[in-house]
C-alpha cells in the first residue's frame, strides 16, 4: 500500500498537462445558492466573451437532489422520491470546484445554451431537458456520486 | 531528518534555477493567478512551500492532478520561496508556464524520482529484515 501511494505521488509529475473544464465533467458549484451542489459542465467558454470578459461554463446542476429509497418502498413512493429539480446556470471557473468524475449525459445543445437566460420560458425548458435527462441518467443507476448530495 | 549538506545541495539545484526562470522564462505568482492557469492547462509545474495553509495546498494539487501537472513542495516558507524568487512580497504558490533556458521541471522530476526510488529501497529493506 506504501509503495502504491508512492507511486501516485510519483506519477504526479507526468509530462502532459491539459485542460479539465470541459463539457460532461461534474464539478462543485461553490456561490451562492446552489453552493456544494453538484453539476456538469455543458459548455466551456475559456477566453470570455464581450459580456462576460473571464472565462466560464454553462453548466446544468441539480437544485434538489432524489430523496433516499429502500426496497422497502412501493413503486408510487418510489417514483416520487426519484424526482430531481435541475438548474441551468453560468458560472465564472473560480465559482466551480472541479472533480475527477464525469457524467456522459447529452443534453440537447439547441435547447440549453447560454441564450436562454435572456427569455424565461426558455429558461424553464432548458431546466426541463436536464431535469428529463437527469432522472433517466439516475433510474439507470450509474454516475451515483453525482445523484447523491455531498456530505460535509 | 534532511541533512545540512542535503539541504544544500537542494537549495543549490532548485533556487538557481528558479531565479534563471524568473529571468527568462514564463511563470504566475500567487495562489489565485496559479490556480487560472492550471485550469487552462498552461501550467507546466506548480511549487508549493511548507507554510501554504493545508486547505490551500490540497485544492492546489486537486487542480493540478486533474491536469496532468507536477507540484513540488518547496522545502521552505514562504519568505524564503521570494527570495529565491528575487521578489520583495511572500509568495506560496507560484507556477511555471514556460521554463524559458532552464531544465528545472527535468531536474525537479529527476530529483523526486531518485527520492521515490530511495525510499522504495527503504522499505523494500525493511520489509525484507
Amino acid at each position: 500500500m506504501a509503495l502504491s501511494s508512492f507511486l501516485l505521488w510519483a506519477g504526479l509529475f507526468a509530462a502532459e498537462m491539459g485542460k479539465f473544464m470541459k463539457p460532461e465533467k461534474v464539478v462543485l458549484v461553490l456561490a451562492r445558492c446552489y453552493s456544494t451542489h453538484k453539476a456538469v459542465i455543458v459548455k466551456n467558454i475559456d477566453d470570455g466573451t464581450s459580456d462576460r470578459p473571464y472565462s466560464h461554463a454553462l453548466v446544468a446542476g441539480i437544485d434538489h437532489y432524489p430523496r433516499k429509497v429502500t426496497a422497502a418502498m412501493g413503486k408510487k413512493k418510489i417514483t416520487k422520491r426519484s424526482k430531481i429539480k435541475s438548474f441551468v446556470k453560468v458560472y465564472n471557473y473560480s465559482r466551480l470546484m472541479p472533480t475527477r468524475y464525469s457524467v456522459d449525459i447529452p443534453l440537447d445543445k439547441t435547447v440549453v445554451n447560454t441564450d436562454v437566460f435572456r427569455d424565461p420560458p426558455l429558461k424553464c425548458k432548458a431546466r426541463q431537458e436536464a431535469r428529463v435527462k437527469f432522472e433517466e441518467r439516475y433510474k439507470t443507476g450509474k454516475n451515483k456520486w453525482f445523484f447523491q448530495k455531498l456530505q460535509f | 531528518m534532511v541533512t545540512a549538506k542535503k539541504m544544500k545541495k537542494y537549495l543549490e539545484l532548485i533556487n538557481f534555477r528558479l531565479q534563471l526562470v524568473m529571468k527568462s522564462g514564463k511563470y504566475v505568482l500567487g495562489y489565485k493567478q496559479t490556480l487560472k492557469i492550471i485550469r487552462h492547462g498552461k501550467a507546466k509545474l506548480v511549487i508549493l512551500t511548507n507554510n501554504c495553509s493545508a486547505l490551500r495546498k490540497s485544492e492546489t494539487e486537486y487542480h493540478a492532478v486533474l491536469a496532468k501537472t507536477g507540484v513540488h513542495h518547496y522545502k521552505g516558507n514562504n519568505i524564503e520561496l521570494s527570495t529565491a524568487c528575487r521578489k520583495h512580497y511572500r509568495v506560496c504558490t507560484l507556477s511555471i508556464t514556460d521554463p524559458g533556458d532552464t531544465d528545472i521541471i527535468i531536474s525537479l522530476e529527476a530529483y523526486q524520482n531518485r527520492l521515490v526510488k530511495n525510499k522504495t529501497i527503504f522499505f523494500f529493506n525493511k520489509i525484507w529484515l
